[in-house]
């Protein structure tokens, strides 16, 4: 009815009728068949409903809230009780007219409870809002009577605090979708850290095999062949895919220049190592970055070899450098018509405001080209 | 600190190759590693596993261990440690001369530095060559530090150097001196030390002094931005 029998016949298999069938038979064997489907209807997880699934039915009665005014009604039912044999003293607490009253009363209250957390939750048109209204009026009814109840305690004696208990295990049911939903969330979450762990294992599996061999190729095949390019892009590829699954595609001048090294990798028999240090609140679209990436397309095309790009980004001011391990170039003897360095690294961080050097590299081999950006803010 | 004499099979001979043992789990990987090494290391041993690698070393007592960093075995070790930690924690206290090199393909900035406070005097990636293999080799062995740009520019990360954090005295362990800060700038930027040391003018001994001074921060350091960062953010 609520889906229990159909969700089991999903999963054994069989048919929902074949299902139903069981379960009625089951519940002339003492009621077990009863109690299987409330166990099974409370801690079967929701399936997850596809796109195409048909909304879930909107009951129009509200069953929880005539339960409640029925419940309200034996509380008045109650007062009546009580004020009828009020003159008696509080003799009326063991009379079979109260017991059958207020058990009355519990019943419903606790039904209405029930059904409005397990049953009209699904109901969009009854949101927690609704169950969290009906808990509190069943609650407050249940607690008039047991307070009328525990007032009695002293003359009804054991039969009173039987009564008593009744009462509180009621409240306590009425909350008890809670903690069935809680347990759900657990299983939930349960589910969700094995696929994790399956995933790490394989990320790991990749890590000791694949990655391990591409290593190996590309130190046994020199470090400018073509094969060890190869073998590096795709070691590339795979750790991006192993342990960055869920980068921001907002980049940093970081990420940007390192995504741009690995195409150049492709390009240029060229190794070229991005470091990083600090935060780098430059955007990729930006000039450094700009400036920086016509550096690096220069030591790749001019000098190729071993490259390395140092970005470090402090809090008002960010730094990079590119150095080549190449031929060098003196900067006076470019001709005029080269725009490369002229234009694109050294005029571009002008015009923003920032600085470039091209200079030798260290014992006259290379270039090193230094890019600074202050943040006038 | 030096080491001018090391043990040698044959005795006596004073310049007797270094002897190496190669930990790593994948035997084309050792073989690979063997053949591409210089003539001057001698590889003493291999072993696949933590338990084969204490063992191996103990016996053979080499110079240097080529360690990786992930390795199988380690599970009786703690359940965070990775196996090159725990061959490191195990066999160094019965190999006092032994020194450690860590290399890793592709780990997270959080097992390199865990196998570097261990114990490990640095790390090489497995994509270097083998003469850049040998080249660290024998620099751990004289007793230097090995830090490659990506391990310098994460140090000058977590140790505040980005954002101005400077050690007012040499001892601090929490913070760089100005001159640790340069030395980590310049190898970040791809120096080699022989090219920091005409940079800033001073010799390669010095750098060496300097870069070792940070090691030993690295691995003494409680600053939480070590194991705090590396945990975010990967090394290679």
């Amino acid at each position: 009815m609520s889906g229990t029998t159909a969700g089991l016949a999903d999963h054994l298999g069989w048919s929902i009728t074949g299902v139903r069938i069981v379960f009625v038979l089951l519940t002339f064997l003492w009621g077990s068949g009863l109690l299987l489907y409330a166990w099974l209807w409370a801690f079967t997880p929701w399936e997850d409903a596809g796109p195409d699934a048909p909304a879930t039915p909107s009951r129009r009665v509200p069953v929880a809230w005539i339960l409640t005014g029925l419940s309200i009604v034996g509380l008045s039912t109650t007062f009546g009780l009580v004020a009828t044999r009020g003159a008696a003293g509080p003799s009326y607490a063991t009379t079979p007219a109260w017991w059958g009253v207020s058990l009355a009363t519990t019943a419903l209250a606790v039904g209405a409870g029930v059904w409005a957390t397990f049953v009209d939750r699904p109901d969009p048109a009854r949101g927690p809002r609704h169950a969290l209204a009906v808990r509190i009026a069943v609650t407050g009814v249940l607690g008039v009577v047991l307070v009328l109840q525990l007032s009695t305690l002293q003359q009804g004696g054991l039969v009173s605090f039987a009564g008593a208990l009744v009462l509180i295990g009621g409240i306590a049911l009425v909350y008890s979708s809670t903690f069935v939903d809680k347990w759900r969330e657990l299983s939930g979450e349960r589910v969700r850290r094995i696929r994790e762990e399956q995933r790490s294992e394989m990320a790991a599996h990749l890590h000791d095999s694949v990655l391990q061999t591409l290593a190996l190729i590309q130190n046994r095949a020199g470090a400018s062949t073509e094969v060890a390019r190869i073998a590096r892009a795709q070691e590339r590829e795979l750790r991006a895919w192993l342990y960055d699954g869920d980068a921001p595609a907002d980049s940093d001048l970081a990420t940007d220049l390192r995504d741009y090294a690995a195409a150049l990798e492709l390009d240029y028999p060229v190794r070229i190592e991005v470091v990083s240090a600090g935060t780098s609140t430059e955007r990729a679209s930006g000039e450094v970055a700009a400036a920086a990436r016509e550096a690096m397309l220069n030591a790749a095309r001019h000098a190729g070899g071993e490259v390395s790009v140092y970005i470090e980004g402090a809090t008002d001011a960010v730094d990079v450098y590119v150095r080549d391990r190449g031929p060098g170039f003196d900067l006076d003897a470019v001709p005029d018509d080269r725009l490369g360095v002229r234009e694109s690294i050294l005029a571009r961080m002008r015009r923003i405001g920032g600085a470039a050097t091209v200079r030798p590299g260290v014992g006259g081999a290379g270039v090193e080209v230094h890019l600074r950006y202050e943040d006038a803010s | 600190m030096r080491v001018v004499a090391r043990r040698s099979p044959e005795g006596g001979d004073p310049v007797s190759r270094v002897r190496v043992v190669i930990v790593d789990d994948h035997s084309i990987f050792r073989s690979g590693l063997r053949s591409d090494l210089d003539a001057g290391i001698e590889v003493a041993g291999e072993a696949a596993d933590v338990a084969g690698a204490v063992e191996a070393i103990v016996r053979e007592q080499p110079d240097v261990v080529l360690l990786d960093v992930h390795l199988p075995g380690a599970a009786d070790a703690g359940v965070e440690a990775t196996g090159g930690e725990a061959v490191i924690r195990r066999a160094a206290p019965d190999a006092p001369s032994t020194r450690f090199l860590a290399l890793s393909v592709s780990d997270a900035a959080e097992d390199v530095v865990r196998v570097i406070r261990a114990g490990a005097r640095g790390y090489i990636t497995k994509g270097s060559s083998g003469a850049e293999v040998s080249r660290a080799v024998v620099a751990v062995a004289d007793g230097d530090a090995v830090f490659s740009p990506r391990l310098a520019g994460f140090v000058l990360d977590a140790f505040g150097a980005v954002v101005g954090e400077t050690a007012d005295t040499s001892d601090e362990l929490d913070r760089l001196s100005a001159r640790e800060q340069e030395v980590m700038r310049l190898i970040a930027r791809g120096y080699a030390y022989k090219e920091v040391a005409a940079e800033l003018f001073i010799s390669a001994k010095t750098v060496e002094t300097h870069v070792s001074a940070v090691l030993r921060k690295l691995q003494l350091s409680s600053r939480y931005e070590l194991t705090a960062w590396a945990t975010e953010r990967r090394l290679l």
